[in-house]
Formats: structure tokens, sequence, C-alpha cells
């Protein structure tokens, strides 16, 4: 055998080596992972993950094509890491929370906090006493924070998404999903704040974000027995 | 066909490059790879530019984020855009050119079809583009180093490949004899390989879920370590032997070594997804790997070192200079990587700028200085023309070198301090960001000192090009204080 056709076989075996063990070993490993359920007397219940349609999963695109990715991760890890005591998830994600997700937005930095499960009730970032933590981060809340952070919280650095709002003459009565801006950012007087569709479905996006579902493989019923 | 008659060295495995070419053979594949070398390098160099504008911007947006508010200038889509137009642009598109030049000029045969491997410039070079302007307004894939759109990769494949078949087609026997000619093509065929089957993988939605992460960090993983760093390794293990005029102090190690290389580093890609919901026996591998990986890495510092130990080319020599502080700041690279893939590291710098820190050290620093010093060595060769001056090739080294250190070592040191303060549970999360972000200064600061570094080599690049410099014969070396 000549030396380049060595050369080549050798690069060819690690190259094999490399994909077996790195894609094939993995895909074969969570490549037929399944919906979680229960089952009694016949019948199906309780299904997670399922599969987020609708204005839900327009929002994803807009996270996405909005580069939310580049600072917030979605992977809450297990006890060893301090993810949880702050508040950013009950149990650490697995392969399963993401079945439906082509590809997941896992994120590989957190220059503002992990988004994994921020739509769950009990999600924070604050301490959990903290006087600056907000009551509710409902859809209000997040409407705000993303047309204008630090209205909310004062040291965010996180950029305000203003192109996801359009600010409007109102003609007849208000609308009534115009945000609610506190008198420094209000838009001048006869004119309105309100979301553009883009915004709304980003929104029902984050709202929909809870991986807390117990799953036996995250050891949720451990951490939470712990915590209580 | 432009076919340059071999003699062949019976001790050639020895000597610094494969076969011995004679003056005239060696400027018949100049001439021959002439006009898609220099089209290579020209597009990497404005690459360069662009790329370094954009990380620029997107690096004071970290400051200022609310600063030219635009949807289009988020961070979130400058990052992934001026990372792309670098890793892509510039550092891939010239290590094509290098291999363009150097595989030829080993085995002293080229392929006809100069004309077809120019159109896969072209669309290389229109993929990158396409990918950098979609990453801006928003079409873009959420998976680290991936974020060009498919499309994107299906035309810089295309232009990919008519350039590897026109490199292939015309490699000898004699191409991969020595280590350069390996190490170059092993990285070309691996680039091949990966971006295809990675994509493939990806647009066919053969793999869903994680493991469509799984697939991502695998793919962008063998763009850094098996394309960008074996060309660099190939590109060092010719120039070092050929401007000391010295043989490589061990061969037959490189040669293992080599392999070695090869085997570690195509197991590195789960690194990036540490902690994650991946197998922890995957994460388990690639950390080993990037441990093992130290072995090769070191090892092919060590080996070039000691090649280039008290050469009195050491302080004239640009070329050497360039290729040998980037491997010594691949030695740095390979070491904090592997640092910070130990379990108990990762937990704390994990999703902090660590990586970034890593990555800068290993592309603007190892993989751009490399390439810049082959660059050097190249260009007078195919414009028949040195370069003008050797003061501008010292601000470039000395910008170059201190805005990639400065800028890796200020990222790095962020992830160290938010990591430490992570760790602690009663600490808020403003604290962990307030204190990474002390450092974010240094690292805006050392783009401001980058641009200025690789403006002076565009610039001195274009005179070259243009056939503005010093007469030919006489190379352009840094001036030696005498001291007696």
């Amino acid at each position: 055998m000549s030396r380049s056709s060595t050369l080549f076989a050798g690069l060819a075996a690690c190259f094999a080596l490399s994909l077996g063990l790195c894609v094939l070993l993995p895909q074969a490993q969570l490549g037929s992972l399944a919906p979680d359920f229960k089952e009694e007397d016949g019948k199906i219940s309780d299904v997670y993950p399922t599969l987020t349609g609708g204005i839900a999963s327009a929002g994803r695109e807009v996270y996405i094509s909005q580069g939310c990715q580049a600072c917030h991760s979605q992977v809450v890890r297990g006890a060893e890491t301090t993810d949880m005591e702050r508040g950013w998830g009950v149990r650490r994600t697995v392969a399963r929370d993401y079945l439906f997700e082509n590809p997941p937005v896992l994120g590989v930095r957190r220059i503002g906090p992990d988004l994994a499960n921020v739509g769950a009730s009990g999600w924070r970032n604050e301490p959990a006493n903290d006087s600056a933590r907000p009551a509710k981060r409902d859809a209000t809340w997040h409407f705000l924070h993303l047309y204008h952070p630090t209205a909310i919280i004062k040291v965010s650095n996180m950029p305000a998404y203003k192109g996801l709002f359009d600010l409007r003459k109102i003609t007849g009565s208000p609308s009534l999903d115009a945000l609610a801006l506190p008198a420094e950012m209000a838009p001048p007087s006869g004119y309105e704040v309100v979301p553009k569709a883009e915004a709304k479905s980003l929104v029902a996006y984050l709202l929909s974000l809870d991986r807390s579902h117990p799953l036996k493989e995250a050891g949720a019923v451990a951490v939470a027995a712990k915590k209580n | 066909m432009t076919e340059v008659v071999l003699t062949e060295n019976p001790r050639a495995p020895l000597a610094p490059t494969a076969v011995e070419l004679t003056a005239e053979q060696r400027s018949a594949v100049d001439i021959a790879v002439r006009p898609v070398v220099v089209w290579l390098f020209l597009t990497s160099v404005c690459w360069l530019l662009a790329a370094t504008s954009l990380g620029a911007f997107a690096a004071l947006k970290l400051h200022f984020p609310r600063l030219l508010d635009y949807t289009c200038m988020s961070y979130g889509r400058l990052a992934p855009a001026a990372q792309g137009a670098f890793v892509f642009g510039w550092c891939s598109t010239a290590a094509l050119g290098v291999v363009s030049w150097l595989l030829p000029r080993l085995g002293g045969s080229v392929a006809p079809g100069t004309t077809v491997a120019s159109l896969g410039v072209v669309l290389w070079n229109a993929g990158v583009l396409l990918g950098v302007f979609a990453n801006i307004a928003g079409i873009l894939r959420p998976i680290e180093g991936l974020e060009f759109p498919f499309a994107s990769f299906v035309l810089m494949f295309g232009g990919l490949s008519l350039l590897a078949a026109w490199i292939l087609l015309g490699l000898s026997a004699a191409g991969t004899k020595s280590l350069a000619g390996m190490f170059v093509a092993g990285g070309l065929l691996w680039l091949g390989w990966s971006l295809f089957t990675g994509n493939l993988l990806i647009a066919t939605k053969s793999v869903v879920g994680v493991v469509e992460q799984i697939v991502g960090a695998w793919t962008a993983s063998g763009v850094l370590w098996l394309w960008l760093v074996p060309v660099a390794l190939g590109v060092a293990y010719y120039i070092v032997p050929k401007v000391t005029g010295r043989p490589i102090f061990s061969g037959s190690t490189g040669r293992s070594l080599f392999w070695l290389y090869f085997l570690c580093a195509g197991l590195l890609g789960a690194n990036r997804l540490s902690g994650g919901p991946v197998p922890l026996w995957l994460v388990s591998v690639s950390a080993s790997a990037s441990l093992l990986l130290l072995v090769p890495v070191l090892g092919a510092v060590f080996n070039l070192c000691a090649t280039a130990k008290d050469s009195e080319h050491l302080s004239t020599s640009p070329s050497l200079r360039f290729v040998l502080f980037g491997s010594l700041l691949l030695g740095v690279a390979a070491l904090a990587s592997a640092f910070g893939s130990l379990r108990s590291i990762n937990y704390a710098v994990r999703f902090t700028m660590f990586e970034s820190g890593v990555q800068t050290l290993l592309l603007s620093g190892a993989v751009s200085m490399i390439l810049f010093g082959a660059i050097y060595f190249i260009m007078p060769r195919l414009s028949g023309c040195e370069w003008l001056s050797s003061t501008l090739i010292s601000v470039h080294f000395m910008g170059g070198a201190y805005g990639a250190c400065m800028g890796g070592a200020m990222l790095v040191l962020s992830g160290l301090a938010s990591g430490s303060i992570l760790t602690e549970g009663d600490s808020t999360f403003s604290q962990v960001i307030e204190t990474g972000s002390a450092y974010y200064w240094g690292n805006t600061i050392s783009y401001g000192i980058l641009w200025v570094a690789y403006a002076a080599f565009a610039l001195h690049f274009l005179l070259v090009a243009l056939r503005i410099g010093q007469p030919a014969g006489e190379p352009t070396l840094f001036r030696v204080k005498r001291g007696h």
C-alpha cells in the first residue's frame, strides 16, 4: 500500500471512530426516546412532553431569530451546581425534556439567567426572600421587560426589544393590550405602545417553558423531597 | 497540465520537504496555483477585517446593550455573524489558500482546472457571505458554531468540493510524505467529511432533539480541532524546518503524535454540552480526550521549538516568529481547554465566558498567527515581490500577539471570576454577571488593538499583491540591533 493510501485509510478509520462514538452511539441511546405517561385501566394520562403548537411554537422561532440563545441557556444542571438553588428549576433537565425541539435551544453562555423553566410558577432569579423579586412573571411583566428591561430590573444588561412593539396613535378608545408604562418612558400623549404579533408569540413561548414535570431519570422526586 | 518532473530523493523523510524541487520546478508550481491562492488570501483578508469589526461591535454591546438599539444589531445576532465570519471567512479561507499552495509545492505537481478551482473560491465566499447576512437578518440555527443557515453550508460545501477535488487530483504520492503534508491533507479531508455528514444529518432530520445538538457540537468542534488546528500544525511543520534549514527534531515522534492527535481530537465535541441533557459517558469521553490531546499538541510544540532552537533566523524571519509564537499559543489553548474540562472546574466555568476565551486564544492566537506566518512566507513567492516594510510586519506581530493574548486572557479570567462566584449558592445572579463583566473592557480594548494590527496587515497584503514592495531577491526581515 502506498503512503497516501495508508494515510487516507488511517484518517478514515479515525473519522469512523469519531462518528461512531460521538454521533451514532448517542443516537442509538437517545434516538428512540418517547414521551413519558401514566397508564391506569388502559387509560393513558399525564403525557410529557407534548408537542408545543400554535403561537408558542411561532414564539420559539422569534426567540431563535432574535438570538436569545446567545445569552440565555435552557439547561438546568444537577445538584452538584447551584442551578437549582438559584430558582431556575426543581430538577435537572434531561434529554426527554427536549423531545419535540429540533434543535433544542440549549445555549452555551449565561449573560442572562437560564430560561428552561421561566414559565413555571416557582421560577425566580433572585434570592427567595429578595424584595426585588417580582410577584408574578406573567405576560404583562414579560411585555414590559422586553420593551424596557431596566424599568423592571435596574441592573439588567439585556437589550430593549422595542422593535417587537408598535408605537401607535390612539384612534377611538385605547387598545386593550397597550403597555402600562411608567411616566418617564410613556409615549407622547395620544399614542400607545402595543406588542406586535412577534412579541405576543415570544411571550407565549416564554410562558410555555416549564420542564418541571417529574421524570424518573431526572431524579425529580429525590430533589423535591430534599427541598421540603 | 502543469506536470513537474520529479527527482526522488532517497533521504526524503528526514529532509524539510519530501521532495527537493529545483528552482524552476518550484516557480512552475507557484505560477500554476497563483490565481487560486491569491484569490483565497485576498478574500480571507477582507473577511478578517469584517469579522474583527463585527466582533468589536459585539464586544462593545456587552457594555452598552442598548447602543444602536436596532433588532439587527443585537449581541445575539452580531456574535454568531462575527464568529462565522472569523472561522469560515478568515481562518478557513486563508487555510484553504495555504493548502492549495502547500500540497502542490510538496508534491511538485498541480492538477489542471484552475478555473474550476476559482469557481470553488467564489462559491465558498458566497456561502460565507450569505451566512453572515442571514445571521444579521435573524435567520440562524441555534447551534453554537454552526449558526449559518443550511443553504450557506450547501454553497460552502460546493466550493470546498471543487477546491478539494482540484488539490487532491494534483496530489502526488510525494505530497503526503512529509508531516506537513499529512497534517494538511488530513485537515482538508476531515473538513469535507464532517461538514457533509453533520449538515446532512441535521438537515434531513435524521437526528432530532438533543442528538441534533450533539451532532452540531461534533461538527463545529471538528472545524476547529480537525481542520484549522491540523492545517496550522502542518504549516508549522513546513515553515520551521524550511526557514531554519534543519530537519524536524524528531520526525518519527511527529508521525506517531499525528495519529494520536487525530484519534483524540475526533472525540472532543461533547465538551460543549457538558452538564447538559446528554449522556454522561459522552461528556466523560470528551473530557478525557481533551486531557489526552495534550500529549500530541505539547509534543508537536516541543518538536517545533527543538527544531528552531538557537537558530539565527529566530530574530530575523517574520514567518518563523509568527509560526513559533502561534505554536506556543496552541499549547496554551490546549492546556486551558483541558483545564476547563476537568469536572470540578467545569461545574464553575461552564456557561461563562471561559470557553470563548479559550476559543480566542486558539483562533485569534494560535491559528491566525500561524496563518499570518504562512502568508508572509507564500505571498512573495507568488507575486515576485517582497514585503515593503519590516516596521509594518512588526506592528502586525506586536498588535496581533498582544491583542489575541489580552482578549483571550480577559475572557478566561472573566469566566474564572464569575465561575467562582457562581459556585457560591448565596450569591445573586446579578453579582455573578457584574463580576464577570469587569473584564469585558479588556476584551473590547483588545479588539481595538487587533483591528489596528490587522489593518496594517491588510494594507501590506494589498501592496504586495499589487507588487508594490522591495525588489525580489532579498526577503524582508526584522531589523536586528547589532551589539558589537
